[in-house]
């Protein structure tokens, strides 16, 4: 053997090393999508070695490969000579594989970026196909957490916690939200507002473990009794609000007395005693009399204030 | 470096040439590929600065119907990201030029454009590239403003850059609802390198 076919040998030998035991995927296709190429990466991850992958379909080999989405992707390659890229946010993956880390990761699977090749000929003509598939499960679990995170804190930001009733703000925000479409079309619109009456002799003989009990009792009796479309929020301390859409008063007041005989006929079991208590509702119809948010509340705080001086436990549509 | 980059009368003339030939080259192929006829404009070339760029993107942040989409390349000492930005485009559109079988949701959207982006924008530089005897290697294509908002992701009064090299290109396809502009934006500093190679074809 001359020198020079011994150097190309040698340099042969180790750039398949290299190829076979870098730690990314490499694929090589013909036009017919048999494998001609099946390193390291991909034997140890597909449980396949080479003899078992070489010369089939990568389609027989893995048949959860989208089949004509990959050959239309496959079309801009070999057309017009140009690289073709798939990232995990399109399909978390290629090729169904196990995360690297079936310990510590938490992922169920290897999420992939992959790069598409065309590979040419000496004569410049693209007969085969590189893959090249990035193991990105990392940067797609910390982004995936990110956002679940991000979800969260928008949550919380939101809503009370103590009754997962919307919180102050955003449920005012709602309300002006209301108030600017009642504006504009002219819908019925209500508000009811209503608190726990003689809250604080509830704390005081109970303690305020048990009056945080009564409150989350009444939140979840209101949300049992409202429509998908009604805004409800923990207004104050013991105080509820509620936006009806599409509710005239009448409709406002068969929900709120809906809700006041079933608060007045359940109870709270706490610490072996227990609590019967009832409320009083102030409702408000949006009118054009009513010209800022603001004059909403107050009215409806009207009629709570007069179902409260007329003895409570009742509802009261107050009229602008 | 320079505190305004300077392109000669010349090197404008050769890259409006290298570029025009570029497009006459990706129209082709892109014509083959989508079996469509793809309508090009003349490639405008200048020099843009920072807040300039900033510009052209905010149309995205402000608009629901604009896209953008980037993509990086790099090779021989020049580099540089291509934008390309979807006016009005129909999905429906690019699904059925791109002959995606499947229903239309966020992220079929989100593959649609990357794809396209990929297309065109591959199809144009390559012919660049081949006239100036450069391979590049491209980064994967990135929908802009889906994790970041715009005004984050490229603040003008912070770029370590005064200058940019931008060549713009607008693309329409028959009888599609697709109009794009794609922004070609080089490195201030792969602007010396790139008039070297245009040296190669002037001389």
């Amino acid at each position: 053997m001359t020198s020079g076919a011994k150097d190309f040998l040698n340099e042969f030998h180790w750039l398949m090393d290299v190829l076979h035991n870098i730690d990314v995927g490499l694929v090589v296709l013909d036009l017919e999508m048999r494998v001609k190429l099946w390193n390291g990466f991909m034997q140890n991850h597909s449980a396949r070695p080479s003899a078992d992958a070489l010369e089939h379909s990568i389609f027989d080999l893995f048949p959860e490969l989208p089949e004509a989405w990959f050959r239309r992707k496959l079309q801009s390659v070999t057309v017009l000579h140009n690289a073709a890229f798939t990232t995990w946010e399109q399909r978390p993956y290629l090729f169904r594989f196990k995360n690297y880390r079936v310990v510590t990761g938490n992922a169920e699977y290897m999420y992939q970026n992959c790069t598409i090749l065309p590979l040419s000929d000496a004569n410049g003509e693209v007969n085969h196909i590189c893959l090249i598939v990035y193991d990105v499960t990392e940067v797609a679990t910390n982004r995936l957490q990110l956002q679940k995170a991000n979800a969260q804190l928008h949550h919380i930001s939101r809503t009370d916690g103590l009754t997962s009733l919307l919180n102050r703000k955003t449920w005012e925000q709602s309300l002006r939200h209301e108030f600017k479409r009642f504006q504009r079309y002219h819908h019925a619109c209500s508000l009811i507002l209503f608190d726990i009456d003689h809250f604080k002799l509830i704390n005081d003989n109970y303690g305020h473990t048990a009056g945080d009990e009564v409150i989350r009792h009444t939140a979840r009796i209101l949300l049992d009794g409202l429509r998908d479309s009604d805004v409800a929020g923990r207004y104050g301390g013991e105080e509820f609000a509620v936006i009806l859409v599409d509710t005239d008063a009448a409709g406002a007041k068969v929900v709120a007395e809906r809700l006041r005989t079933n608060i007045e006929a359940s109870s709270v079991l706490f610490e072996r005693h227990l609590i019967n208590y009832t409320i009083s509702l102030g409702i408000a119809e949006l009118s054009p009399r009513i010209t800022d948010p603001t004059m909403w509340i107050d009215t409806a705080d009207r009629g709570l204030y007069n179902a409260k001086r007329a003895g409570r436990n009742q509802v009261v549509v107050y009229h602008t | 470096m320079s505190a305004t980059v300077y392109l000669s009368e010349d090197y404008r003339d050769c890259l409006q040439e290298v570029t025009n030939i570029a497009m006459g080259q990706a129209a082709d192929r892109l014509a083959r590929l989508l079996d469509t006829f793809v309508v090009l404009s003349i490639p405008h070339i200048e020099i843009l600065s920072p807040a300039d760029i900033a510009m052209a993107l905010h149309s995205i942040d402000n608009s629901a119907s604009v896209s953008g989409v980037c993509q990086g390349f790099i090779g021989g000492g020049i580099a540089g990201e291509a934008i390309i930005l979807f006016n009005d485009t129909s999905f429906a559109d690019l699904a059925r030029l791109l002959n995606y079988e499947g229903e239309l949701d966020r992220q079929a959207e989100r593959e649609l454009l990357m794809d396209t982006t990929n297309v065109l924008f591959g199809a144009c530089l390559r012919g660049i590239a081949e006239q100036i005897d450069i391979t590049f290697s491209f980064g994967p294509p990135m929908v802009l403003g889906q994790h970041q908002r715009l005004d984050e992701l490229f603040n003008p009064r912070s770029a370590t850059w005064q200058q940019a090299l931008v060549t713009e290109i607008n693309y329409k396809l028959e009888g599609y609802n697709v109009n794009c502009d794609l922004l070609l934006i080089l490195s201030e500093d792969s602007i010396d390198r790139l008039c070297k190679k245009l040296d190669y074809l002037l001389a």
